[in-house]
């Protein structure tokens, strides 16, 4: 199904999946505006945000089943068309859909009797899905800001926390500085080559146009706008504090989802706009050794498992760098698989810290968690295993991520990344290991050490899916690196799309799929 | 039929039978890990006659596991689940399946707390170890070697020592460490071979047929490999996990990681490491680092073994100083040195193991592992100070034990190439016969002085169940080792032949 961008049918054709998450939105805004006092509305709150979440990756998948793509005719269209789009949805969807099942307990225990979390959630996940499909700069800095500006209320959203408070204030300042360097950036990129479209840029940069010093500082800025959001060091100072003041299930969606969409933009723009410049491969080489050596040394020395994983975030980060240096095509297909991989380890680690968590979860050390598995098999088993995926060993969804990213870089000649990588993991083998050592090797230190852990019914879902989830897709991951590969490409749609757009096709050689 | 599946059903078994214990009730668990583990010797035990020397590789079975296409590569990457045995893996599977029923036996008394997950990740282990051994796939290769980790990281970590924790972590960590960049080795060595043949295959064959030249960058896919390896085996620089992980590991884990894990590295070099960059492994400056530190480990590992005064530590780095015999025998690459090699892993998989059991036995009594604190136990106990003395025997290598076989044959290998190196080591057997016969003399000889070792019950039937197949095996390969050295020699053969070719040059391979 060919749309043409520029009918405005098609155009909304095109939007959606967007459109249908506005509206529910929108109903969601409404619903809440008339039940808002207890915990019942609350509940009502997140099912609808469910069902919004449920009918947006069902609009998604009808574009995907239709094989969607736009026409090239408009160069300067808004908005992407393509599998790309359309799998980073589905992991923006589903790690929205993770947090909404992982909060409905933590909210009720904290008493955050606030249903508003839920339409912020949908926003900040609207955000999300204009960052992966927008076509445009100023698309995809729109949608950065709605994600932003959602998630530093929830950040913030437990007003009764000077933590969240802290957090939220970190996270508010460095973002807006962050969305300062970025907009500058469009600003000057916009100045060398006259077009904020990715693929008109490209157009522009092909045809040698706009090639100084003021597409190269434009291009630096840009990145350093990217490098926040994605907390790469050096940009990654806000991490741990916001990880660690937000509540628990917001934590886990800002690991996963907001960085998987500052991720996916970046694939996005390198490759759409900028895969004809020479000058990111080495910004960006350096800044994943960094993150990576930096994110996991100092993880490292972490003692609470909030920050632990808060760091571990940011080396986390700095293995996507990896995927993102090995080139936009290899790379955004490794990023795919191992996003999701990440998603579920993530959520799985998360949601067993908030039912371990009482009031001041900020607190848990890796020590508190001594004796786990003689009390609760179960759920030290699931979090071993996430600890194992998140070291990426075999047998485990992470294992396959790390290898794909391995695989993509050692094909694009970066073997010195790849081996920063695996380096750098072993190190991380020095703060995942004593989580399950304290868990099975320790004692209980007292009798009622882990009583009150309770998950509620719909935690263990989250943890036995996301657990179920990794296993299998450490032992049988063929599909969806299938469907990784074709969601990779972020550049122009199938070359049989384009019969006349020189100025694109020679920027880009077509992809065969 | 068997031919087909019985390396599958050795994989297979072991994992769902871990599986049938967690779920059985406790007291169960140690009866049907050790029926478990006899099944899968069972299932082992008719490869030695099926098995055709002359074969190559049998046994195999192959199927497609994952398929990866990449970008600018055009063809997919492929992943297969293929598992075979020649006449090098063949030992290594028939040890591991003799090994795990005997220590499972020998945990009866010694585990007494989570039984359940003992026998399981035991049994895990069986897997683990068995798909390093058979894995003709360097992706399955890879997998098998990281989760053969985390059972025994377990098992020392939950059921070990003191210290424990700091043991567990270490031997995790420097494994792992070394193991990783073995994987950007494999990654980059089929990224370079797909490039030439167009087909991006991890299969051990494939990639020895078309590895060709692969220039300067050979020497650095070489040290991948052999840092992995080495670590594991461990050769003298890299060894210092090894004292640590085995006093601190149960018996059972003790007599699995001296006698089948340190094989892995060797089994490696064999495998993989030589075969693939023979230019790199026999250029001179790095065969002859290589037999250099071979030579340390057996002298080093000696020497520190005489003045331990803990008896598990001693026979730990007496292991560093027997895989040291069997670096020297593949580097030396003569029929015989070869062929010594490989039975010296087997041979220590059998002495060592049976040492570590005694070990442990005693142990379990006296609750002390220094030989200060025994002495003069003959007196007390003559059943176990007989095998002790046997077992010692056999592993310093006396004539008409296993271990004189193995190590003579080595000497005699190695006397052809490494004249100088062969002279050297030989001095490594004098020190053994010192270490281990100066032991023996401070714990069942001298006067029997301390009161606590007047009562020390003799062996039971059960450890007598544990020790005898080990020392059968011992007189029977010191005695009569044909049927073994006939089924390794073909092996052995084209081992040094592909790494060796009988032609002037020493670099063709590919066809």
């Amino acid at each position: 199904m060919i749309l043409d961008l520029s009918s405005s049918r098609d155009l909304l054709l095109a939007l959606l999946p967007e459109l249908v998450l506005t509206a529910w939105s929108l109903v969601l805004l409404l619903l809440i505006a008339w039940r808002h006092r207890t915990a019942a509305d609350l509940r009502f709150a997140g099912c609808v945000t469910l069902a919004a979440l449920a009918s947006t990756a069902g609009a998604v998948w009808w574009l995907w089943w239709h094989a969607a793509r736009a026409a090239p005719t408009p160069l300067a269209a808004m908005i992407a068309v393509d599998d790309f789009r359309f799998v980073t949805d589905w992991l923006f969807l589903g790690a929205a859909a993770l947090t909404v099942l992982l909060s409905f307990n933590y909210l009720e225990r904290e008493q955050l009797l606030i249903p508003e979390y839920h339409a912020l959630i949908v926003f900040a996940t609207l955000g999300m899905m204009l960052m992966g499909g927008g076509d445009d700069l100023i698309v995809v800095f729109l949608g950065l800001e709605l994600l932003s500006v959602s998630v530093y209320v929830l950040a913030g959203i437990n007003r009764k926390s000077a933590a969240g408070a802290e957090a939220a204030f970190k996270y508010f300042l460095l973002g807006a500085f962050a969305s300062g360097f970025l907009l500058y950036g469009i600003a000057l990129v916009y100045g060398a080559t006259g077009t904020t479209g990715l693929r008109a840029i490209a157009a522009q940069v092909g045809a040698g146009a706009g090639g100084g010093t003021m597409l190269a500082i434009g291009l630096a800025l840009l990145l350093i706008g990217f490098g926040f959001k994605v907390a790469a060091v050096p940009f990654h100072m806000w991490v741990p504090d916001v990880y660690d003041g937000s509540p628990t299930p917001v934590t886990a969606y800002m690991a996963s989802g907001v960085k998987a969409a500052a991720f996916a933009a970046l694939f996005r723009v390198l490759g759409e706009a900028f895969s004809a410049v020479a000058a990111w491969h080495e910004i960006v080489w350096w800044l994943a050794v960094a993150t990576m050596v930096v994110g996991n040394l100092i993880a490292l020395a972490q003692r609470a498992v909030k920050r632990m994983l808060a760091y571990s975030s940011v080396a986390h980060a700095g293995y996507l760098l990896v995927a993102v240096a090995a080139g936009p095509g290899p790379g955004s297909a490794a990023f795919l698989f191992y996003l999701v991989a990440y998603t579920l380890m993530t959520f799985g680690a998360f949601a067993l810290l908030a039912a371990k968590g009482r009031q001041g979860e900020r607190d848990v050390l890796i020590d508190d968690l001594a004796g786990l598995a003689t009390r609760h098999p179960w759920l030290a088993f699931a979090l071993a295993v996430c600890m194992l995926s998140l070291l990426g060993f075999p047998g485990t969804a992470g294992f396959i991520g790390k290898w794909y990213i391995l695989a993509a870089a050692t094909s694009a000649g970066q073997g010195g990344l790849a081996a920063a990588l695996v380096l750098t993991s072993v190190i991380s083998a020095g703060y995942y290991l004593p989580v399950i050592m304290a868990m099975y090797m320790k004692p209980e230190p007292s009798a009622e050490a882990h009583v009150g852990m309770r998950l509620g019914r719909l935690g263990y879902a989250v943890v036995t899916v996301c657990v179920a989830g990794l296993l299998f897709f450490g032992v049988r991951p063929n599909r969806l690196l299938d469907l990784a590969r074709t969601g990779g490409v972020a550049g122009p749609p199938a070359p049989e799309a384009i019969p006349a757009a020189p100025a694109v096709s020679a920027a880009h050689a077509p992809t065969a799929r | 039929m068997y031919a087909r599946w019985v390396l599958t059903a050795l994989l297979v078994w072991p994992a769902v039978a871990a599986v049938a214990i967690l779920i059985a009730p406790p007291r169960w668990a140690k009866h049907l890990g050790f029926v478990a583990s006899l099944i899968e010797f069972a299932i082992a035990v008719p490869l030695w006659w099926t098995f055709v020397p002359s074969g190559g590789m049998q046994f195999v079975c192959d199927a497609p596991w994952i398929q990866v296409p990449l970008f600018g590569t055009g063809a997919p990457w492929s992943i297969h689940y293929t598992v075979g045995v020649d006449g090098i893996s063949l030992f290594m599977v028939l040890l591991t399946t003799l090994l795990v029923p005997l220590s499972v036996l020998g945990s009866y008394s010694y585990i007494t707390t989570r039984e359940r997950a003992y026998y399981a990740l035991l049994l895990v282990l069986t897997s683990g170890m068995i798909g390093v051994f058979v894995a003709l796939d360097l992706f399955l290769f890879y997998v098998m070697w990281e989760v053969m980790l985390i059972p025994m990281y377990f098992i020392i970590g939950v059921w070990g020592g003191d210290s424990r924790l700091y043991a567990a972590i270490k031997f995790f960590i420097y494994t792992m460490f070394g193991s990783l960049l073995m994987l950007v080795a494999i990654l980059a060595l089929v990224y370079l071979v797909g490039q030439r043949t167009g087909i991006f295959s991890f299969d051990y064959f494939h990639l020895m047929r078309n590895l060709g030249d692969l220039g300067p960058l050979a020497f650095w896919l070489f040290a991948a490999f052999f840092l992995a390896f080495a670590i594991k085996v461990p050769m003298f620089p890299f060894h210092t996990w090894l004292p640590d992980a085995h006093v601190e590991a149960p018996t059972a884990g003790s007599v699995i990681l001296a006698g089948i894990l340190l094989k892995m590295g060797t089994y490696g070099f064999l495998r993989f490491a030589v075969p693939f960059f023979p230019a790199v492994a026999l250029a001179p400056p790095v065969e002859t680092a290589i037999v250099a530190l071979s030579l340390v480990g057996i002298l080093y590992g000696g020497l520190v073994a005489m003045v331990q005064p803990d008896f598990k530590k001693l026979i730990a780095y007496s292991s560093v100083a027997h895989l040291g015999f069997v670096m020297l025998g593949i580097w030396a690459l003569t029929l015989q040195s070869v062929q010594g090699a490989l039975l010296v892993m087997i041979n220590h998989g059998i002495s060592t193991g049976a040492l570590f059991f005694l070990v442990g036995m005693i142990y379990e009594r006296r609750h002390s592992r220094l030989i200060a604190a025994y002495g003069g136990i003959a007196r007390v106990v003559p059943l176990f100070a007989a095998i002790l003395t046997f077992v010692s025997l056999s592993s310093i290598g006396l004539p008409g034990t296993n271990g004189f076989v193995g190590e003579f044959l080595v000497l005699v290998g190695a006397f052809r190439t490494h004249p100088v190196a062969a002279g050297i080591a030989a001095t490594g057997v004098i020190v053994a016969a010192a270490y281990l016969l100066w032991a023996l003399q401070r714990v069942i000889f001298n006067p029997l002085d301390k009161p606590e070792n007047e009562k020390l019950p003799d062996l039971t039937p059960r450890e007598l169940a544990v020790l005898l197949p080990l020392v059968a095996c011992i007189v029977w390969i010191g005695v009569y080792p044909k049927p073994i050295l006939d089924r390794m020699e073909p092996a052995a053969r084209q081992f040094i032949e592909s790494v060796r070719p009988p032609g002037p040059t020493a670099t063709a391979i590919a066809p």
